[in-house]
């Protein structure tokens, strides 16, 4: 609907002249009347469009649209058209807030009842926006506002930015641990630059004294920073220190000010205009009073970061500086408006990428490099002059946003298709610094967080999927030697299997250089694996494809197995399988198998996936069917349930990916239970620490967790619906206390399995001590690393739970505790929560 | 309102032009947009939409990739696969369920218009998947679309089943290499 993408097509854009059917009446057309745009579409065009194109003179687009909205002003379809869009674009596209203030500077001194105007809306706007605690769009109109200084009576924007400190303040001393206040902070951080770069003066003394009072807001260390530090690194060292993003923005504007505050980067678009005429404009121009701005007490909460916001940056230790240094404020300004733009325009990613690719637009002329610079060339810029790249800039930002912890705003897939679109747009600047990325990341993968190297192997081997799989893995061949426990190892292992399940494996063994081809064996092209009762089994042994303690294990129960596989494939009533199944009890009985279940339920769903194996639509009606019987082991062994997942994953064992899909349905069906995929996982799988290095595993336990977290958020959103009665309420209170309680439980099993890892007090690990001391370390690491993940995955959902609850709480005291009481019946609830917050900041810092 | 840049997780024109084709007749071609809903008109059947049509799929494109895949914007609840109407063979589209809506909406943003199997996939919102739409409605059995494309496919066939079983005859009735 908008006009954003219609540039690209005009009329005729999508006639195929492969197609000949239209071709006789193509002379016979009639001219088209020549067609006069309305005036308020021209606006919208125009003002839509500012800045955007490198071949425009942005002074001349920002004073044409000035011109349109002074000459008909008359017009109400036009005023309403600018007043509407120009608040738009200031939440949509924030790298356009200076340039459409700028136009209102413009025009103000010959029209200042639309600088009134568009103020008046500014100010309800901001209003509804911090009563709802939307704190991303307050920040963009307090920016707008900031730009527009210059247009304000007296002290303009800043005594809002102090009243907002005050908030913060109020929120910093009530909790040690709260979140609330640093948004606040933060936003106070990130108006002030546009106010100091704006036509505004004076106003030094005055930035400076705020700076002064947010610093020890901004300057202490947030106590959960290493809860989400990107790089914790491992046993051999490897730490990065977290460096938190409203620390360095304080530090960055106190060097700003030091240096006059130069803010090199911010565009000045209501410069040019005064130097071209010193007429009238600048001495004319009328001054407006900010309409009142009331701030609540206590602010709303709102959608915000939880855990303290680090920067991140893939491009921090190049020999040429490509992107700001930390020490630098435009390393943060770029970074806040690039971020929001992608975070706001999700729902149109190639929007997002064509804003990444003419990031140069947006700010002063000086601050980059030309596009598509090439990284060599850099060598060659002139002492003094910038050598950051734009494409770097941008691929940085969306790194920053992938790679955010504990969870980025939108689903990941979003940031790799900005990518993905980004490198279509511009391949000859975007690739080039996607591959000095994904060098920098694989180079670090020993030290980063375990979450965060699933992510970026999740994007990788996505990526490559939409670029031909392409790579230049000759650039890491000396890896290939590595033992499996390696990290580097492990992700490599890791990205052709996910390479291999976007495709095939003969096609990706095609992409691999000669020493690589052994990682992917023949096996994996097999369609169907054999059922391993079968004869044709020996075959496979003798290449060594199947480790062959198994062959003792299955042969005993050839027969019988045969026979349920007969059996499953003619579709035989249920009751015709005991006997089969009885016979591999029997056996297994004689031959002194404690639970004689185990071998049976072998059997019985290696038959399963046999006959499922054409696709998964196949083993889920195969799963339909045997359901009962499934549900029915689970019920009497619990040693028999886990073997359910051993025979997937046996079965599947040379494509993971389909066995992990399997179990997750089997999950869905309750024929598994959460705890026995994690004990199947961290206990009977572990070895000494071996299974943690399969991505797979991974994989299989976080997505088991998310289930029960997803759960537990689904029963909170519920509990919260509006207007719910109080028995209804009550019970879902009752689940929630149930499902909380599994949850726990869960994240416990998983800390004892990890715990043993990661302490090297695993059996098998002591016994084996002395021999092989350097693994032994790398597995430790392992087991760490996942810890870190788990841990905060808790924490984090601990934290959901109380913070959604308690708003609540805050909502019902707001309306009037009274009634709330005598609908809901949950007056002592409400103090339990409270109580148990405090707890639960307690056990947050805790986990350090 | 109107956003300032087009959303990706509308309907196709596609699904859009069908739809006026069935309630206005073929030749009227109004702009229905912004018109009231007259209370005896059915809601939008697309408003919690969780189903997708997923097209130009290869068609040896399995259900285990499409899973990976589109498992990247929430869990699948059904995957439909695309079946010639005689062979029962792979035809190139399923449709992807999920839980909930949004995310197909997601879906729609994130992964329509990307690559899988290396071919740029389509994707639209569907009101959901009923029985016997699996299957092509093309003449041979196939797609429509896979009939008279004139252009050749290794992913699909080659060349469309109409204009191959021309080639087939000419090759047939003035020999080979003609």
């Amino acid at each position: 609907m908008a006009d954003y993408d219609r540039r690209n097509g005009g009329p005729r854009g999508g006639y195929n002249n492969n197609r000949k059917r239209h071709d006789d009446e193509h002379d016979r057309r009639p001219q088209r009347r020549r067609y006069e745009e309305p005036l308020h579409l021209k606006v919208r065009k125009q003002l839509l469009g500012v800045a955007e194109s490198p071949l425009k003179r942005t002074d001349e687009e920002i004073s044409s649209i000035a011109k349109l909205v002074v000459d008909n002003y008359d017009d109400e379809g036009i005023r309403r058209q600018f007043f509407d869009l120009s608040l738009q674009i200031v939440v949509e596209q924030p790298f356009k807030i200076p340039f459409v203030a700028a136009i209102l500077i413009v025009i103000n001194p010959q029209k200042p009842e639309v600088a009134q105007e568009i103020l008046t809306r500014a100010a309800k706007a901001i209003q509804e926006y911090l009563e709802a605690g939307h704190w991303r769009e307050v920040k963009l109109v307090l920016r707008f506002l900031a730009c527009l200084q210059g247009l304000l009576e007296e002290d303009g924007v800043f005594p809002l930015l102090e009243e907002l400190f005050s908030r913060a303040v109020d929120l910093q001393t009530a909790s040690s641990e709260d979140s609330l206040g640093l948004e606040l902070v933060k936003i106070i951080l990130l108006t002030i630059p546009y106010a100091m770069a704006s036509s505004a003066t004076g106003f030094e003394e005055r930035a400076l004294a705020l700076l002064d009072k947010t610093d020890i807001i901004a300057s202490t260390p947030h106590a959960l920073e290493a809860l989400v530090n990107p790089y914790p690194g491992n046993d051999e060292g490897d730490a990065q220190e977290p460096q938190s993003i409203i620390n360095l923005l304080q530090k960055q504007l106190q060097g700003e000010a030091g240096q006059s505050w130069k803010l090199a980067c911010i565009p000045r678009p209501w410069n040019v205009r005064k130097e071209e005429d010193t007429t009238d404009t600048a001495v004319a121009s009328k001054k407006h009073a900010l309409p009142e701005i009331n701030i609540p007490s206590p602010v709303a909460p709102g959608p915000r970061p939880m855990l303290p916001e680090i920067y991140f940056s893939v491009y921090a230790d190049q020999d040429i500086e490509t992107v700001p240094s930390t020490s630098d404020v435009a390393s943060s300004i770029l970074r806040d408006s690039l971020v929001d733009t992608i975070n706001i325009l999700d729902c149109n990613r190639n929007a997002t990428a064509k804003f990444l690719i003419d990031l140069d637009c947006y700010f002063s002329a000086e601050t980059f490099v030309k596009r598509a610079t090439q990284f060599d060339k850099l060598r060659n810029v002139e002492e003094g002059r910038s050598t950051w790249k734009p494409e770097d800039v941008a691929v940085d930002a969306v790194f920053s946003q992938l790679l955010q912890l504990p969870m980025a705003e939108h689903k990941l897939v979003y940031y790799h298709s900005v990518l993905t679109e980004a490198c279509k747009i511009a391949p000859a600047a975007i690739a080039p610094s996607l591959g000095r990325a994904i060098r920098w990341l694989y180079k670090n993968v020993d030290g980063m967080d375990l979450e965060l190297v699933y992510r970026f192997m999740d994007w990788f081997s996505h990526h490559l999927s939409n670029f031909g799989f392409t790579w230049k893995w000759t650039e890491w061949v000396d890896d290939v030697q590595l033992p499996l426990i390696h990290p580097k190892k492990a992700f490599m292992m890791g990205a052709l299997e996910k390479e291999i399940r976007l495709s095939f494996a003969a096609r990706i063994r095609g992409t691999l250089p000669e020493p690589y081809q052994p990682l992917i064996s023949e096996a994996k092209e097999k369609d169907t694996p054999d059922f391993k009762y079968s004869s044709d089994r020996k075959h496979s042994i003798l290449v060594g494809l199947e480790p062959t303690k198994l062959i003792s294990k299955e042969m005993p129960y050839s027969e019988p197995a045969k026979e349920i596989l007969r059996l499953l494939r003619a579709k035989a009533p249920d009751t015709d399988l005991q006997s089969p199944l009885s016979t591999i009890e029997e056996t297994a009985e004689s031959l002194g198998v404690t639970d004689p279940l185990v071998p049976s339920t072998d059997a019985y769903v290696t038959a399963i996936c046999f006959l499922g194996s054409k696709s998964l639509s196949h083993v889920l009606s195969q799963i339909e069917r045997c359901k009962d019987r499934l549900l029915s082991i689970g019920a009497k062994s619990e040693l028999a349930r886990r073997q359910i997942i051993t025979s997937v994953m046996d079965y599947w064992h040379e494509k993971p990916g389909i066995g992990v899909n399997v179990v997750d349905k089997l999950l869905n069906y309750t024929i598994l239970t959460p705890i026995s995929v994690v004990l199947w996982a961290l206990s009977d799988q572990l070895g000494k620490g071996e299974g943690l290095v399969l991505s797979h595993v991974f994989e299989m336990v976080s997505s088991t967790v998310t289930k029960v977290t997803n759960r537990v958020r689904q029963i909170v959103v519920a509990r919260n619906q509006p207007g719910l009665p109080g028995d209804q309420v009550a019970i879902l209170d009752e689940t929630l206390s149930k499902e909380r309680d599994e949850m726990g439980k869960l994240f416990a099993v998983i800390e004892d399995g990890l715990v043993g890892v990661a302490g090297g007090s695993v059996d098998d690990m002591a016994e084996s001590a002395d021999q092989d001391l350097k693994g032994e370390a790398m597995l430790r690491g392992w087991g760490g690393r996942w810890l870190r993940v788990f841990r905060r995955k808790m924490a984090v959902e601990e934290a959901w739970v109380q913070e959604t609850m308690s708003f609540v709480v805050q909502v019902v005291d707001a309306s009037g505790l009274e009634i709330a009481v005598e609908q809901n019946g949950n007056g002592e609830a409400v103090g339990d929560g409270a109580g148990e917050e405090m707890s639960e900041d307690e056990a947050l810092a805790g986990i350090l | 309102m109107q956003t300032t840049v087009d959303r990706l997780d509308k309907p196709s024109a596609y699904y859009l032009g069908r739809n006026k084709k069935r309630k206005y007749g073929r030749d009227r071609d109004d702009d229905d947009v912004g018109r009231q809903r007259t209370p005896e008109e059915p809601e939008d059947p697309l408003k919690d939409a969780a189903t997708l049509y997923v097209g130009n799929l290869s068609f040896y494109t399995t259900e285990e990739q499409i899973h990976e895949l589109f498992a990247k914007c929430g869990e699948i609840k059904r995957l439909v696969m695309g079946l010639d109407r005689f062979h029962k063979t792979p035809c190139g589209f399923c449709f992807v369920e999920y839980y909930n809506h949004q995310d197909a909406l997601d879906c729609m943003k994130y992964i329509g218009g990307t690559k899988l199997d290396e071919r740029i996939i389509r994707t639209d919102l569907d009101p959901g998947f009923q029985e016997g739409r699996q299957y092509g409605r093309g003449k041979s059995g196939g797609q429509v679309r896979d009939e008279y494309r004139d252009e050749y496919d290794p992913g699909r066939g080659g060349y469309g089943r109409a204009i191959a079983e021309e080639r087939q005859k000419e090759e047939d009735e003035y020999g080979k290499g003609r």
